[in-house]
């Protein structure tokens, strides 16, 4: 098995992981309100979404393989990786993406730590964005789009993930708003059972627009680097394994449950009915599907904790705690960037170490390290399927602040 | 770009104020003909006789119908799109066409 084998399977391994990662993340975008108000029981819940996930990363046959052209200039439009990068099998290609997927994984557990509904989507991208630099240099970064449409890392990432959060919490508090005028008279038998199913419904589609959406970017990445690596060479389709491989790691991630988050959204940021779960999943799916109808990226995350807080704007006399809502709001803006460092880091560790096979192994050691950290940090205040609806401890002590946390 | 960015961020909270907001309105309001539909809990306290109204239920069911034709569409959008095709609404009913 030669060297560069090795690096690519490490590759697609760590790329696996961040998949992994991705579904556990973004579980409570689509369930946590429902778990929250007990329409669905929390294993249940985690079950179906899923399925959902798995479901929805097989309905896509669109090809993903020009995913990282929104932020970067790895590969040319057509798919291939750029010539410069493709010698000795695309090790530096290679290189940049496991050091770019290592800072996603790392940003992603270290939030997860935290309970903070970070962006997937942005820890990846800002990973990539940050071994670029390192690896290419700035020009290598693809930082705005012309003047004809939205693209870049300005189009395609910060401007959606400014407005994305915002039109969401609008439409859920509307959504709110009208629907407890609407019900107010009626008793906790309508107005909890009768929502219960809409709950359940709009959670299901925001799972289904997840798996379509996210599972791709992961079976993109790996398939540049099976392309960088000389294994594969159509840009036109994904290999059957990677989409099976990709599908099973997003469902099994979300099955896990990331249970750390998924209280933060469901009990954090405000007490949640039914009536406002459906109203916030209810914005949540259709911004998502609006926007891609449109071809306007964004994030799942940012919009469906957007919708959330909408719906406690909504309500009338409801509390949102805004301590909670205000450290969500810096996890979004510090994602990219803080991503970015990482990836870049690593990519300057594997550099130092050698690059090649030597590179990649130093990089996906300090990985393990990192999360074997920041899994054993979990195991002290652990949250699972039976205390994720506890009470929200006031003032939190679950989202302590300050903590050191290795990253 | 930052004009096209308004420009698109302005469809966006349209649509979905239609969908997102608007779905989940006529669901709320199936759920409150239900209620008149079953005389569950708009009926006066102390009311002797628990009278039920057909028109409440079949409203209710007008209503449902409406949302579940709202996630049909949804659930298209989702398939196609994945398929390569996105939904057109030039003939006011949605139809399938290639992905531009």
């Amino acid at each position: 098995m030669s060297a560069q084998l090795i690096t690519v399977i490490l590759v697609v391994v760590v790329a696996l992981g961040f998949d992994f990662t991705n579904g556990f993340h973004d579980t409570g975008n689509a369930m946590a309100t429902s778990i929250a108000t007990g329409a669905l029981k929390p294993k249940v819940a985690v079950a179906l979404a899923a399925v959902l996930n798995l479901v929805g990363a097989f309905l896509s046959v669109e090809v993903a393989v020009t995913v990282t052209n929104a932020v970067v200039s790895i590969q040319d439009s057509s798919g291939n990786p750029i010539p410069s990068l493709t010698a000795d099998h695309g090790s530096a290609l290679l290189l940049i993406i496991l050091a770019g997927l290592v800072g996603g994984i790392m940003w992603n557990l270290a939030t997860w730590l935290l309970g903070l509904p970070s962006s997937s989507s942005h820890a990846l991208f800002g990973g990539l964005i940050g071994a670029t630099v390192t690896g290419i240099g700035w020009g290598g970064v693809h930082w705005t789009g012309d003047a004809t449409k939205l693209d870049g890392v300005v189009g395609k990432v910060i401007l959606p993930a400014l407005a994305s959060p915002v039109v969401a919490a609008f439409v859920a508090m509307v959504g709110t708003w009208v629907i407890f005028k609407i019900t107010a008279r009626l008793g906790d038998r309508f107005n909890d059972g009768g929502f219960r199913w809409g709950q359940i419904g709009t959670a299901s589609l925001v799972s289904l627009a997840h798996g379509t959406n996210d599972a791709q970017k992961t079976m993109g990445v790996i398939t540049l680097a099976l392309i960088g690596y000389g294994s594969w060479t159509d840009t036109t389709s994904i290999p059957l394994w990677v989409k099976f491989s990709c599908a099973a790691a997003i469902a099994l991630g979300t099955y896990l449950g990331g249970w750390r988050i998924i209280r933060t959204l469901g009990k954090g940021i405000v007490e949640i009915e039914p009536r406002q779960g459906m109203a916030a999943q209810g914005s949540a799916a259709a911004v998502i599907l609006a926007s891609s109808q449109l071809g306007f990226a964004l994030s799942t995350t940012h919009v469906a904790t957007g919708s959330i807080l909408g719906s406690g704007l909504g309500k009338p006399g409801a509390h949102v705690r805004w301590r909670v809502a205000g450290r969500m709001v810096v996890a979004w803006v510090i994602t990219l960037p803080m991503a970015g460092l990482v990836g870049a880091a690593c990519w300057w560790i594997g550099d130092v170490a050698g690059g090649g096979l030597t590179g990649a192994a130093a990089m996906v050691v300090v990985l393990l390290v990192a999360s074997a950290l920041m899994f054993v940090r979990s195991r002290r205040e652990p949250i699972n399927s039976d205390n994720v609806n506890d009470d929200w401890p006031e003032p939190s002590s679950v989202l302590a602040p300050g903590e050191p946390v290795a990253v | 770009m930052f004009s096209l960015f308004l420009q698109d961020a302005w469809k966006v909270l349209l649509y979905s104020l239609v969908l997102g907001a608007g779905l989940p309105v006529v669901y709320a309001l199936g759920v409150r003909a239900l209620a008149i539909g079953s005389a569950g809990t708009d009926a006066p306290a102390g009311a002797a006789v628990v009278r039920r109204h057909p028109v409440g239920t079949a409203l209710a069911t007008v209503c449902f119908l409406v949302v579940l034709a709202g996630v049909a569409v949804g659930l298209t959008y989702v398939i196609a799109s994945g398929q390569g095709k996105m939904l057109s609404f030039e003939h006011v009913y949605p139809t399938l066409v290639p992905k531009s």
